[in-house]
């Protein structure tokens, strides 16, 4: 079996914060230990996930793109389906309600695409926590939908107006908010990175996905007599990824192929690319991995269509798995995302998260490649709802447009201010 | 007068003023100058530092400049030097060829808050080799076994933030905080406390704490503040008036006259 615990993998990982820090994790990682030992947790966890998150999430053929592409059968894990849109509630679900078990009684997060953010909204409002979100000035201004539901859950959506004002700036303020609020506030980090336990504890609690789609493999792949060829998944931060792959990390085959934001190109500022020579190691964010850096080690920006994957750091065991060569990494470009997008929509009656979309663009290259007795999974990580300002102006900008100020001229001008709001201080949309 | 560490950020607002401000901490009656050398991330800073530490990287710094720029402090004004700053940048320059290079222009010591015991990195192992000071980053509400592993190493510094969170809120001093530094007597280190640290009062009430009190967000603000105020001035200009608000600053806190 292995460790749950392991706070580094190869030579990355570790907990580098300062040492007012040091206590919360200190005891995050003696209270993850024993809950994951605890077969209450495990029953609470599967309890939650049963009736709230929607599990299991289903597997789908997807017979008319296999056709399509000729080769190998292409098979899509639609954890897209759980609640609020994406993977991302398994980890809310699981630090939740370890959050529970510690005595505290607020929840902080970061955000980027709000994906993260809108889950642990969902799942504070559900259990009964006071939910404090951390969300970039720049992520605020591209992904108000998002916005709007968390506030309709009743967390506090704090601009972040540091730094670049998007995702890593966000996870700084949350690591400040942290530092002075540790005694009854729970730091529920939402991808598999960041100071240890972070990374090991995410990976648990998403590798749900994975024992869900190993044996969704065996009853509608091996039982067919196809031969698992691969499994794919994009990697932002790394969390849909860990968890769909952990199941398989320790044997040899299938292939298990992580997709990075290849953005608009290959220079400083065009893609979210960390492996494949184009990262560096460095220290961020209190963790050891491969990073997007100058030479000084200061942290560079990032492009992707998909605010999900637009992210500096990849997770330490992802790193460390991809210098062993047990997971193999490519890139899929903006373009590539959005022409998956309109594939598998197409084709198969799915709506694929941007970011799940470069995992889907590379199962459109792999297929053909492959002979038709093989097999491949897709992890459709999230559904593209959440995405329709970005992909409706990507696709069809005119009619676009003009429903849009269609729209904007519905609203009164005495309702502009959102009437419908709860108090408690919030923000104004 | 009471001894005070000041806290600056290198290239901040820009190279040629960052050196005035240094001119006017030291002038004021520093007795250490604590020299950021800023980061795009620095998850530990208030508003205060996360902004001027962007805008020094916007001005130009770069690693090997903020050495350059810490060995012409030191010739200068030749006052003590600790560099501060995250583990990043260390990381990527190489721990050994980081600490050595800080020694080469002239620094007592590093303050690394994200290099904790057991996670760092062995820069104590290095500072030792290299007979410089890391000066540890403590919290009050430090383990015993974390304060243990403290004694171990015989810092002869430590650098103690006086509450929990991060630079630039106000800080209370009272029986937890100072009691806290009196028990850190029997390391025989010199104990430096800071965190929230503004006022002359306040510099006062830890003075029989403490072997120097730190003050940072508080001299970095009025910086940022002389920044803004001259910036349809010359640097010249701006440069002057910078130095000499810090000066009376300064001046002020360690009580002199
Ligand atoms: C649907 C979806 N997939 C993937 C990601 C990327 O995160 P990770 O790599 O941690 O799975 C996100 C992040 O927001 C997301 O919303």
């Amino acid at each position: 079996m292995p460790e749950v615990y392991n706070d580094y993998f190869g030579q990355f990982g570790g907990r580098y914060v300062a040492e007012v820090l040091r206590t919360p994790l200190d005891e995050l990682q003696a209270a993850f230990v024993e809950a994951m030992d605890d077969s209450r947790f495990s029953a609470e966890f599967d309890e939650m996930s049963a009736t709230f998150t929607g599990r299991p999430t289903p597997m789908v053929h997807a017979a008319n793109s296999s056709r399509e592409l000729g080769g190998a059968e292409v098979f899509i894990k639609l954890e897209g389906l759980a609640n609020t849109g994406a993977h991302k509630i398994n980890n809310a679900v699981g630090q939740i309600l370890l959050a529970g078990r510690m005595g505290k009684t607020r929840i902080i997060a970061e955000t980027g695409a709000g994906q993260h953010g809108v889950a642990t909204a969902a799942v504070c409002a559900k259990l009964g926590f006071e939910c404090t979100v951390y969300m970039g000035e720049v992520d605020i201004a591209r992904q108000k939908p998002n916005v709007f539901w968390m506030e309709l859950f009743g967390a506090e959506v704090r601009p972040v107006a540091s730094g670049s004002r998007t995702l890593k700036d966000a996870v700084n303020e949350a690591l400040r908010d942290w530092a002075a609020s540790y005694g009854d506030t729970h730091y529920l980090l939402g991808s598999a990175l960041g100071p240890s336990p972070y990374p090991d504890m995410v990976r648990e609690f998403q590798s749900v996905v994975g024992r869900e789609s190993e044996s969704q493999i065996d009853r509608m792949i091996i039982k067919a007599g196809l031969d698992l060829a691969a499994l794919v998944a994009c990697v932002g931060g790394g969390s849909n990824a860990i968890g769909f792959f952990s199941p398989f990390l320790d044997r040899e085959t299938p292939r298990l192929i992580g997709v990075e934001a290849g953005g608009t190109g290959t220079g400083p500022g065009q893609h979210a690319a960390r492996m494949g020579g184009l990262g560096r190691a460095g220290i961020v964010h209190g963790y050891k991995s491969l990073f997007l850096l100058d030479a000084d080690g200061q942290v560079q920006d990032t492009h992707s269509v998909s605010a999900g994957l637009d992210y500096p750091g990849i997770g330490p065991q992802l790193a460390a798995l991809g210098l062993s060569g047990r997971v193999e990494f490519n890139r899929a470009t903006d373009r590539e995302a959005l022409q998956a997008l309109q594939f598998f929509a197409r084709n198969e009656g799915l709506i694929f998260a941007l970011e799940s979309a470069h995992a889907g663009a590379e199962a459109i290259k792999l297929a053909p490649q492959l002979p038709k007795t093989g097999a491949i999974v897709v992890n459709m990580s999230g559904r593209g709802d959440k995405d329709l300002f970005i992909t409706a102006k990507e696709l069809d900008p005119e009619r676009w447009k003009a429903f849009l100020l269609a729209e904007a001229g519905q609203i009164p001008q005495d309702r502009g201010d959102g009437g419908s709001r709860k108090s408690r201080g919030r923000r104004m949309m | 007068m009471s001894k005070i560490m000041a806290h600056m950020v290198s290239f901040f607002p820009d190279r040629d003023r960052s050196m005035a401000v240094a001119e006017g901490l030291v002038t004021g009656g520093a007795s250490y100058l604590e020299i950021q050398f800023p980061f795009s991330d620095p998850s530990a800073d208030g508003p205060a530092i996360q902004t001027a530490c962007r805008s020094a990287l916007e001005a130009g710094f770069t690693v090997d400049k903020g050495f350059r720029f810490v060995a012409e402090v030191k010739r200068r004004f030749d006052v003590p030097i600790f560099i501060m700053t995250y583990a990043g940048l260390i990381y990527a320059r190489g721990v050994r060829e980081f600490i050595s290079a800080g020694c080469d222009a002239g620094a007592l010591g590093f303050i690394l808050p994200d290099l904790t015991f057991g996670y760092d990195e062995g820069v104590c192992e290095v500072a030792e080799d290299l007979r410089t000071n890391v000066m540890p980053v403590i919290v009050t509400s430090m383990s015993k076994n974390r304060l243990k592993l403290l004694e171990e190493r015989h810092p002869g510094y430590v650098y103690v933030a006086l509450r929990h969170g991060i630079t630039g809120n106000p800080t209370e001093l009272g029986a937890e905080n100072l009691g806290f530094l009196d028990r850190l007597e029997p390391l025989g280190a010199r104990v430096m406390a800071g965190f929230g640290i503004s006022e002359r009062a306040q510099v006062e009430t830890l003075d029989p704490h403490v072997h120097a009190a730190i003050v940072g967000s508080a001299l970095v603000r009025t910086v940022a503040e002389a920044a803004d105020r001259t910036s349809d001035r010359s640097i010249r200009q701006s440069a002057d008036e910078i130095r000499s608000l810090l000066t009376e600053q300064m001046t002020g806190l360690v009580g002199g006259s």
